[in-house]
């Protein structure tokens, strides 16, 4: 059917059990003879644990487990997937608002939340660190316990990580204009709509695991080890988790749930409420400084960046964000030299952990605000230094690195275009563009099991986490395709670690390319035993016979696979098996462990009006463009980018965390969290994309979900510049803060 | 322990008589109780809307009802709002349009749709906006559900 | 959420009886929009929820009787919003009423919960204070009627004495022309708690009722006799003195976590010149 081939949109698969309430995420699964769990947390930053009186908790009929870190092996063991440093539980020490001291397990979530405010903690309150000033200061109290870095210079000090890339001679390159700037971007977190939740449950001789975690394999990897578990023991299940942005790829509270459901011998659940999926995960906050330089013809001769990323007080990913997000900080431009260093600063917060565009958004925001002031200075248009600037097709831009894999100027024009740039604008309005690019990702293993069963209908096998993204859609799609079944003859499998075959993990928008490759393959192993198949059937030899996309050609006819499957499965019946494994090998050498597959390149142009008496930005028009290579699915490829670009709003606009003198934060929850709704749109957005299929995945797809959201902070407020000659350079653009540059540029 | 109350309610066209604790709200009540798990828990303060619910003919966040304010009343949630295996034109229109991508805040979004649309079967965008600005999406899928909102009140005015 | 107990009397008296026995024990339920949030999060320990909505002196309606627009306890802001004479004659109450939140939360919230509760942010009270509004109150002395201005004491709490509960809430029909509007000021276009929420009313002899909130421990009428704010050619200076005169008493906290109160103060006199000039076309228009 062309209406579900690839390249077309058909309706999402699993949308039916979605918009009928029947879709199950883990909150819905029940399991019997289940307990309910309730963390307890101290109403302080940080802490130093005195001790713990879990007598009163105990005492409430229908608790059946309260745990502390006494509970738990000794030494209680730690995660992380850069660093194990994260405890099970928090052991003598709380290091940020919401850090868990016990957990307590009932027959109902009533006894449960009667119990855990039950449990007597007795701390004493330590003095915390949750600003990259307070984080490095040389008197702060360390964050991270010395032990776990041994011998790293950096061990005595707050820094966990610094990170250095550059090329060329910064301090000798020349410049006609030089622009320095100080930049600085708020926590933010992912506010999905569906809480963590966690279940775990004794499982024979290991345990089953529910999460609504991005990357399930990673997860059995963790649970094995703090549980001492061999891998085939540990099963996890992983339901398409209700939004996710990166603030579920990595373990959380699943390992506590675990230990409690084995201790328990029953089921545990834990649902975290929204205050506590705030205290759970973040988005990396940053303070950059970048100096440019050019030329006053308009070329970039060098960029000096550096970024302090605010990282909390167990890594997770965030070192990795850091890196990562930081080393295409100078942009897609042609850059003589470049200096980042960028650090990751340990504070006493909650986890920052990845976040849409994996801290690519921060330096960004920076870099491409630093571009809009030296176009001004320059007296030259930005979009035209932009042009100037950016590389081209195959060009190196970061050298000795996966060059430029896209025709990225005819984003840019098309998104100037839209946008109407070399229109006249109408008074009051201000007009604002930027560019944004980010890393695919840089290693990679995906494997894909397909099964063509003997009707022709065909199950797909994949690690994979639909997150809402579209990824069993984008599968299927590619499945049915190949082997020429109908969509809703195809079944995707994901989300089952003791099933589905190993995938790294869905991240940096790697799916389409990694995952779609690894389908591909498979379906391919199955096409050929089909033409193995044919040619018995037919006496001719296997090279006589082509089969694609659904259809077997002979010489001098064309079967559909489902006929060939008929005859040529025979009296015993049976399907026909195919593997596809993906794989980007790591590359120790280089400063990210490998190039990046690809990259999400966008282009962000904004016209906006100000109302400069009450600070408020309203956007008449949001226009985004992406370089995606081939659209497998392009209304859910549009889906994706207006999702970023809203998304990429609500730190621009309006999303920040608050905190109070003590370090806890002020503004948990919906009420004091603002995200976008349905009235914060811009008046008019347009999405677009630009296929050339000039990306590694199927079809030359390249992945894509992240670039919308990239560059839109600098685009606003590049249009709010134009608007009102005033330059803004902290986020979010509250209607506050804008009021108050206002009011301090007039005096 | 609590003291349980009787209450009866007619929940998707069926009435049950349930026995409740007084501080158990209806969405508690709807998913533990009756294992409707279609209306979804985020944030409890009545902001995200993924709680929507139809209340004695109004749509109302459930996580700030009482399951005994329900008592003797009609409750829809999204389960009841086709019959099994059906799915409603503004359901459909939400496939069509794309207007679903995690799916998390989709029960909720349909039910105020839906109520939209009963309330004024003709919304501009405006309204639509308005009518729904009780349902965060995070995944930001409000211009597909805009349309898909536009588009069930179009095939619903071709039909007269 | 704790436990507590839960009665829904059928009659009056018997909510008054109850709420008297309990007195701060004892919260009345009516919309639970604000109430089961504070249940929830622990700011209110009331062990009996008393739920009024089935007492028939509280159903909701809105009357016009005796030169008074009548609305009852159990009126929501959904239909305080659309009605045709909450329009006509008291269009900023109808202003507020329609943004104080989502669909969802208009179709529960009340009017008189919204005034019990008594945020000083809370939309409808700057309306209400303009239009002269009283609160009608059942309680063991029997009934009282309280202006909404000797209501309201400060962040959360009423003049309510132990026992009361709100039955209606009244406003005089105007008498002349009135021009009125309310304003606010949000974080996002989205639905918001307003950081500065301000209500104006200018009749035909030039005087001018103007109430603000959000910006101090309850919300303040201001009445302006002079003319100056009422009329149109008005000299910037006389405007600003206006302005200096009816925000004097304004203290925002400095602890906000929605605006500070530099910008607060701002505001104030931003809004306060729109729903000015709004507020005259109104006039002109009636």
């Amino acid at each position: 059917m062309t209406s579900e081939r690839v390249g077309a949109s058909p309706p999402r698969v699993g949308g039916h059990q979605r918009v009928t309430g029947h879709q199950r995420y883990v909150a819905d699964i029940r399991l019997p003879n289940e307990l309910h769990a309730k963390l307890v947390k101290l109403p302080v930053a940080r802490a130093r644990i005195i001790g713990i009186d879990t007598s009163a908790a105990q005492g409430i009929p229908g608790v059946k487990l309260v745990m502390t870190a006494a509970d738990l092996p000794q030494p209680v063991p730690r995660f992380g997937p850069q660093f194990e440093d994260r405890p099970v539980l928090a052991v003598d020490e709380t290091k940020y608002d919401g850090d868990a001291v016990a957990l307590v397990a009932a027959d109902t979530k009533d006894a449960a939340e009667e119990a855990a405010g039950l449990v007597k903690v007795s701390y004493e309150e330590l003095p915390a660190v949750f600003t990259i000033a307070l984080a490095l200061d040389p008197a702060a109290p360390l964050v991270q316990d010395p032990q776990l870095r041994p011998g790293d210079p950096l061990g005595d000090t707050n820094v966990l990580r610094e990170h250095r890339v550059g090329w060329g001679d910064v301090d000798a390159a020349p410049a006609d204009l030089v622009i320095e700037n100080r930049y600085t971007f708020p926590i933010v977190t992912h506010f999905a709509i569906e809480p963590h939740a966690f279940m775990a449950a004794p499982d024979g001789d290991g345990i089953a695991v529910w999460s609504s975690i991005q990357h399930p394999y990673w997860l059995q990897r963790v649970l094995a080890q703090v549980l001492a578990l061999p891998l085939a023991k540990v099963r996890v299940f992983a339901p398409d988790p209700g939004g996710a942005f990166g603030g579920k790829q990595h373990a959380k509270y699943e390992p506590l749930v675990a230990f409690a459901a084995l201790k328990a011998g029953r089921p545990v659940r834990l649902t975290l409420s929204l205050e506590e999926t705030f205290q759970a995960a973040r988005r990396t906050a940053a303070e950059i400084r970048v100096r440019t330089g050019l030329s006053s013809a308009g070329r970039l001769t060098f960029q000096d960046i550096e970024a302090n990323y605010l990282i909390g007080a167990y890594a997770d990913i965030a070192d990795r964000v850091t890196g990562k997000g930081s080393y295409p900080g100078c942009g897609p431009y042609r850059l003589p030299a470049a200096r980042i260093v960028a650090r990751s600063v340990l504070s006493h917060t909650p986890p920052a952990t990845a976040m849409r565009g994996f801290g690519n958004p921060e330096v960004n925001w920076a870099v491409e605000s630093n571009l809009t002031e030296a176009a001004l200075a320059l007296g030259i248009d930005p979009l035209e230094l932009r042009l100037r600037n950016l590389a081209g097709k195959g060009e190196a831009f970061i050298p000795f690195d996966t060059p430029a894999d896209g025709e990225w100027e005819q984003t840019v024009r098309r998104a100037a275009e839209l946008v109407g740039w070399e229109t006249t604008k109408p008074p009051g309005h201000g007009r604002g563009i930027a560019i944004g690019i980010k890393s695919g990702p840089t290693t990679g293993l995906s494997y894909s099991m397909v099964r063509l069963l003997a009707d022709g209908s065909a199950i797909v096998y994949a690690g994979t986490s639909d997150m809402g993204q579209g990824a069993r859609t984008i599968l299927a799609q590619i499945a049915g395709d190949e082997l020429g079944a109908p969509l809703d003859e195809v079944t995707v499998v994901m989300g089952d670690t003791a099933v589905v075959p190993y995938d790294q993990q869905t991240s940096a928008s790697r799916s389409s390319v990694l995952m779609g490759n690894a389908v591909l393959q498979a379906c391919r192993e199955i096409q050929a035993k089909l033409r193995d198949m044919a040619a018995k059937l037919h006496g001719v030899s296997q090279e006589a016979i082509v089969v694609e996309r659904g259809v077997v050609r002979l010489a001098d006819q064309e079967l559909r696979i489902r006929e060939i499957l008929r005859s040529g499965l025979g009296r015993l019946g049976g399907e026909l098996i195919g593997i596809g494994e993906s794989r980007k090998e790591d590359d120790p050498g280089h400063p990210l462990g490998g190039s990046a597959a690809f990259f999400e390149f966008n282009c962000t142009a904004i016209e906006a009006e100000v109302d400069r008496e009450t600070g408020d930005i309203r956007i008449l028009r949001h226009v985004t463009v992406s370089d995606v290579g081939k659209a497998l699915n392009p209304l859910q490829v549009r889906m994706q980018d207006e999702g970023a670009a809203i998304m990429g709003l609500g730190h621009t606009l309006m999303e920040h965390y608050i905190f109070d003198d003590s370090g806890r934060i002020r503004n948990l929850g919906a009420i004091d969290y603002r995200i976008p709704t349905s009235l914060d749109l811009p008046v008019e957005l347009r999405s677009e994309m630009v296929e050339n299929s000039d990306g590694p995945g199927p079809y030359g797809a390249k992945g894509m979900s992240e670039g919308a959201l990239l560059c839109v902070a600098p685009a606003v407020a590049a249009a709010v510049r134009d608007a009102t000659g005033v330059a803004i350079r902290d986020l979010p653009l509250t209607p506050e803060r804008v009021w108050r540059a206002l009011q301090e540029a007039a005096t | 322990m609590t003291k349980l109350l009787p209450i009866e309610l007619t929940v998707n066209g069926s009435a049950r008589s349930l026995d409740v604790a007084p501080h158990h709200t209806l969405l508690d009540v709807l998913r533990d109780e009756l294992g409707l798990t279609g209306t979804k828990e985020c944030c409890l303060v009545g902001e995200c809307g993924a709680c929507t619910v139809r209340l004695n003919g109004r749509i109302v966040d459930s996580c700030l009802v009482l399951a005994v304010e329900a008592d003797g009343g009609e409750v829809a949630t999204i389960e009841g709002l086709a019959p099994p295996g059906h799915l409603s034109r503004l359901q459909q229109s939400f496939l069509d349009e794309g207007a679903v991508q995690c799916g998390y805040c989709t029960p909720g979004q349909v039910l105020a749709a839906d109520d939209l649309l009963r309330r004024n079967p003709r919304p501009t965008v405006a309204e639509i906006q308005e009518g729904l600005a009780g349902n965060l999406c995070r995944c930001a899928c409000y211009e597909q559900i805009t349309q898909a909102v536009l588009a069930t009140s179009r095939a619903a005015s071709d039909d007269l | 959420m704790r436990s507590f107990a839960y009665e829904r009397p059928a009659t009056l008296p018997d909510a008054v009886a109850l709420l008297d026995r309990h007195g701060a024990g004892a919260r009345v339920l009516a919309g639970g929009t604000d109430l089961i949030i504070r249940l929830r999060d622990g700011t209110c320990r009331a062990t009996l929820i008393v739920d009024v909505k089935r007492i028939p002196e509280l159903l909701p309606k809105i009357e016009v009787a005796d030169e008074l627009l009548r609305i009852g306890a159990g009126t929501v802001m959904a239909d305080i919003a659309s009605d045709v004479r909450v329009g006509r004659h008291f269009p900023a109450l109808a202003e507020a009423a329609a943004v104080v939140g989502s669909v969802q939360i208009r179709n529960r919230a009340t009017l008189a919960g919204n005034v019990c509760n008594a945020s000083p942010a809370a939309d409808t009270l700057p309306p209400l204070l303009i239009y002269g509004a009283s609160v009608v109150a059942m309680g063991p002395a029997g009934l009282r009627r309280i202006a909404l201005d000797d209501l309201l004491a400060r962040s959360g709490t009423t003049t309510l004495r132990r026992g009361e509960v709100v039955t209606a809430i009244e406003l005089p029909l105007p008498i002349g022309r009135v021009g009125a509007t309310h304003v606010r000021r949000t974080r996002r276009s989205g639905h918001d708690l307003a950081s500065v929420t301000l209500a104006v009313a200018i009749d035909d002899a030039g005087v001018t009722r103007l109430a603000y909130g959000s910006v101090g421990p309850r919300p303040l009428l201001v009445v302006d006799h002079t003319g100056a704010f009422a009329d149109p050619h008005a000299p910037e200076a006389a405007l600003q003195e206006v302005f200096d005169s009816m925000f004097a008493e304004a203290r925002p906290s400095p602890r906000s976590m929605r605006a500070g109160p530099e910008y607060r103060l701002a505001m104030l006199r931003v809004l306060a010149r729109r729903a000015r000039q709004a507020a005259l076309d109104r006039l002109w228009e009636s």
